[in-house]
């Protein structure tokens, strides 16, 4: 009797994940660069007794249980903004950015000069070039960034992007402020092309996140309201049979 | 529940977005005024199953782990420095620059600010002034008895003197570049400081390696785009109401639960 009560409460409880999951998708709806999330779930099947001599089999109950939140890594929108600092990646490649933490990676391609004259991201990290850190020289103008990743100024070339890929971007961590980290070592991505003076805005697609909401809310609601009718039916049961007995 | 305070981070940072967008709106025809831009990043993740850990003796791998979010911050509020649209003005003293570079103005502490504003007057001794009286660094006077001050592509101030068949050299106007226009600090008044971030000024004469010319009667409008600035304040307005939709499902399933039992 109480199983009932337990399957709905893995429900509520994956729900409840869910909705955590979508409200990240959402507060990131801005997000220069960001990747939405996705909750998935998967039966749990609970174990059954290895005895079968009872008269009455044992029941099989299934629960649900979290199978991962993995990424949607479609291309977010560009957005043209002019900016010969900005770069949006056409594929499936990330930026290489140094932080204090190690090498880490991104599709934020808002970067800025430091000054010291050296492209970084809006956080101060080091924009990674294929050779190292990328550094303007204080005389030198009209910085643009070439569609290979080339960053070119009045005396030429700087230096280059560089620009990588991973055979199984899925298994990239989300470590904050638009960065992923990654456990797999990055392969050099060639191929890569950017589209300068563009930003690559959030992948979230807003009414994809709108429908999910109502569907987790209606959900959740649906099963609160069948706990509350196990509830009554138990507080009954019990009533009637105190009542038979007196 | 993690969604409340998540969708609340979302509420806040689109309300400073509005307030950026406003403020580039607001700043439509200011001279020389150049467009804030709110830049966003996601905050810290929670791994509740980490991708790439092993799930049997086999080998095999979680392909995908579990990672929620717990939402959004601003990361900056960076001006895009790009060149206004011209305007002309027929004033003689409306100096507006093409390409890089910044007017330098001796504040009255000692300081020096930078402008693009070049919207410049003469006081009562007959320097050269900002609107609100700072004088041009550096400084430039010009006589009372002087007619038809013409002010050069390459920042030359001259004026004709009655009586002197060749006109006369009053001074000249200088820029200064910095290698990250973007660090510089807001003064608000039009005016920009130095910081850190923006590394030193580097002086020099306009038209020369690096600097804009100079353009006499002319003022630099504002760089804002009007479309640009409505067309984010929708999306800002947008997303704001979906953070806000978060939060009343959130509140439902609270009170569902709340509900479920009654005792």
């Amino acid at each position: 009797m109480e199983n009932a009560l337990l399957i709905g409460l893995s429900r509520q409880t994956a729900l409840g994940r869910e909705l955590d999951v979508i409200a990240n998708n959402v507060a990131n709806v801005n997000t220069n660069g960001f990747k939405a999330r996705e909750a998935r779930f998967r039966e749990y099947l609970m174990p059954t007794a290895r005895a079968d001599a009872f008269p009455q089999a044992d029941q099989q109950l299934s629960y649900v249980i979290d199978a991962g939140t993995p990424l949607d890594l479609s291309a977010g929108s560009i957005e043209m903004t002019n900016n010969p600092l900005n770069a949006a990646i056409r594929g499936d490649a990330f930026f290489a950015v140094q932080t204090p933490a190690g090498e880490r990676y991104t599709r934020n391609g808002a970067f800025e000069i430091d000054g010291q004259g050296r492209l970084v991201t809006s956080d101060g990290h080091l924009v990674l070039g294929q050779s190292g850190p990328i550094t303007i020289g204080t005389q030198e103008m009209n910085v643009s960034i070439a569609p290979d990743g080339a960053v070119l100024t009045s005396q030429g070339e700087r230096g280059r992007i560089r620009l990588v890929r991973f055979n199984a971007p899925q298994a990239l961590n989300n470590v904050g402020a638009n960065l992923f980290a990654s456990t797999e070592a990055a392969q050099a991505a060639p191929e890569a092309r950017v589209q300068p003076g563009a930003i690559e805005r959030s992948n979230v697609k807003p009414v994809l996140e709108m429908s999910r909401l109502m569907d987790v809310s209606r959900s959740y609601q649906s099963i609160a309201s069948m706990i509350s009718k196990m509830d009554e039916l138990r507080r009954s049961a019990i009533q009637r049979l105190a009542d038979a007995n007196a | 529940m993690r969604a409340l305070h998540t969708a609340a981070t979302g509420m806040m940072a689109q309300e400073l977005n509005v307030q950026v967008i406003s403020n580039n709106i607001a700043n439509l025809r200011t001279t020389g005024f150049k467009r804030q831009q709110a830049h966003f990043q996601d905050l810290l993740y929670e791994n509740f199953r980490r991708a790439g850990s092993t799930t049997s003796d086999q080998g095999t791998q979680v392909p995908a782990g579990i990672e929620v979010g717990s939402g959004v911050k601003t990361s900056g509020t960076a001006r895009v420095m790009i060149q206004g649209n011209l305007t002309s003005t027929e004033k003689e003293y409306d100096v507006a620059i093409r390409g890089d570079g910044f007017f330098r103005i001796r504040m009255p502490d000692g300081r020096t600010a930078y402008t693009r504003d070049g919207s410049f007057d003469l006081d009562s001794q007959g320097q050269l002034v900002t609107r609100d009286g700072y004088l041009v660094d550096p400084g430039i006077t010009v006589p009372q008895n002087a007619k038809g001050v013409s002010v050069a592509a390459n920042g030359t101030v001259q004026a004709t003197i009655p009586g002197q068949t060749q006109p006369q050299v009053l001074g000249q106007i200088q820029l200064a570049r910095f290698i990250n226009k973007s660090g510089l600090e807001s003064m608000g008044d039009n005016l920009f400081a130095e910081t850190s971030a923006s590394g030193p000024a580097i002086d020099g004469n306009p038209g020369s390696e690096g600097f804009g010319n100079l353009q006499q009667n002319y003022l630099e409008e504002a760089n804002v785009n009007a479309v640009t600035e409505i067309s984010s304040l929708i999306s800002a307005q947008r997303a704001y109401e979906m953070n806000a939709r978060i939060i009343t499902a959130a509140d439902q399933m609270l009170s569902a639960t709340t509900q479920m039992f009654r005792g």
